[in-house]
């Protein structure tokens, strides 16, 4: 806080009604913007790794072996347009709360589907950042995905749960739906 | 006496609502997503010509007594970039060229591209197109053993113009036919076969090359790294799957 402590006995004129907490204050609104950054950051880097190579998006879901070849194409072609929206409307913290839920949904899948893969005895990359595929069976790296993807969970929960933050658009935005 | 009525509140509109952001959001997010699909569709299927020796349907490269032949099947899906196809194809390939000449075997070359994507090159799709150009000029083994023996060091390297007309010069095309060779490298008349190739693989589930093949078994990881030591385990491989 950076406003001076007021004393009682000081007689200022009406005093102006306490405002609502200035954006910008407080551990939450520092996590919110962590949250955010981390959250949005890594959407937006995934969504541009695929979108560039299309061909190879859409192996990395051919190799989970969980749907049949037009319905990966689909995936893997429209994936990385939802994962790019998605991080740019948290980078700039924009309809913050709808695009942690699609980012959270996101990760609920993308564990399931690394979870699905490595309980059938699969050795992929989980093509989480471009290209995956087939790798050697001493170099998947399952738990670290998964762990990784569950940490983009909690900040998504966080994030839908509180999506106020500084430093966003949903701020100057009209009060009221 | 009665209240008069509360004046109206006005809530004054700073700019959009929400609702309105996140509906042009929502449109525009499907839009461009449909837009991405619809560009990556092959509209006609797999339907562009190969060369001579391709199956249809991006089929791949078949050389041999034919599919329908009874002898072993072997499918090998690779792509050029790939350096364990490189090592898996400078242990096998001369024995797998013998028994080809020797109507012993028919195999199939499914030629995949996508490392282009990972690697941020073309040189998998230009490779892949000259191999078709080689086919044309009816050298297609012999090129195909010269891009693996020459792979780069550094993965991702690539593969320049001037080193495919070397490589069908030493294959033996010459004169006009290696005029053709090149015309053909340079135009990349096949890539539509080319990509079909590619799609045509993942339709059939391989998202990793070297993929070995015979008589619709895949060959697992162990019997792979043992024929990418020792040629001499061709034909006990070949032997298991039939």
């Amino acid at each position: 806080m950076t406003s001076a402590p007021t004393h009682a006995h000081h007689d200022a004129p009406a005093a102006p009604a306490p405002a609502p907490t200035p954006p910008g204050r407080g551990w939450p609104d520092a996590v919110g913007l962590v949250a955010r950054l981390l959250l949005g950051g890594v959407l937006l880097a995934a969504g541009l790794f695929k979108i560039t190579d299309l061909t190879g998006s859409v192996q990395s879901v051919v190799a989970y072996q969980l749907f049949p070849y037009e319905v990966a194409r689909l995936i893997g072609t429209t994936l990385p347009v939802v994962e790019i929206a998605a991080g740019v409307l948290l980078l700039a913290g924009l309809l913050t709360r709808s695009a942690a839920v699609v980012g959270g949904v996101l990760m609920v899948a993308f564990v399931a589907g690394i979870v699905s893969a490595w309980s059938r005895g699969l050795t992929i990359d989980c093509g989480c950042f471009g290209t995956g595929g087939p790798v050697d069976p001493e170099d998947t790296r399952y738990l670290s995905e998964i762990l990784r993807d569950l940490g983009l969970l909690a900040l998504a929960g966080w994030l839908v749960v509180r999506p106020r933050s500084p430093f966003s658009l949903d701020g100057h935005l009209p009060k009221g739906r | 006496m009665p209240r008069p009525p509360a004046p109206q509140v006005r809530t004054v509109s700073k700019g959009p609502s929400t609702a309105l952001i996140g509906g042009v959001v929502v449109l525009v997010v499907v839009l461009v997503a449909a837009l991405v699909w619809a560009a990556t569709r092959d509209p006609g299927g797999l339907d562009s010509q190969g060369t001579g020796s391709t199956l249809p349907e991006g089929g791949g490269v078949s050389l041999g007594p034919g599919t329908d032949a009874d002898v072993t099947q072997i499918r090998i899906y690779e792509d050029f970039q790939c350096p364990w196809c490189g090592v898996l194809e400078n242990s096998i390939g001369p024995a797998l060229t013998e028994k080809i000449e020797a109507g012993e075997v028919n195999v199939t070359f499914q030629i995949m591209s996508f490392l282009d994507g990972s690697l941020g090159n073309d040189s998998s799709v230009r490779a892949a197109n000259a191999a078709l150009c080689a086919d044309d000029a009816d050298v297609f083994l012999d090129f195909h053993a010269a891009v693996f023996a020459n792979q780069p060091q550094q993965e991702g390297a690539g593969f320049t113009d001037e080193q495919f007309l070397r490589w069908a010069e030493e294959a033996g095309v010459e004169g006009e036919a290696l005029e053709t060779f090149g015309r053909c490298v340079e135009d990349l008349p096949h890539t539509g076969y080319v990509e079909d190739m590619q799609t045509r693989a993942n339709q059939d589930g391989v998202t990793g090359t070297p993929t070995l093949v015979v008589n619709g078994e895949t060959v697992g990881n162990e019997e792979m790294s043992r024929l990418m030591q020792d040629p001499g385990a061709l034909d006990e491989v070949l032997a298991d799957h039939s």
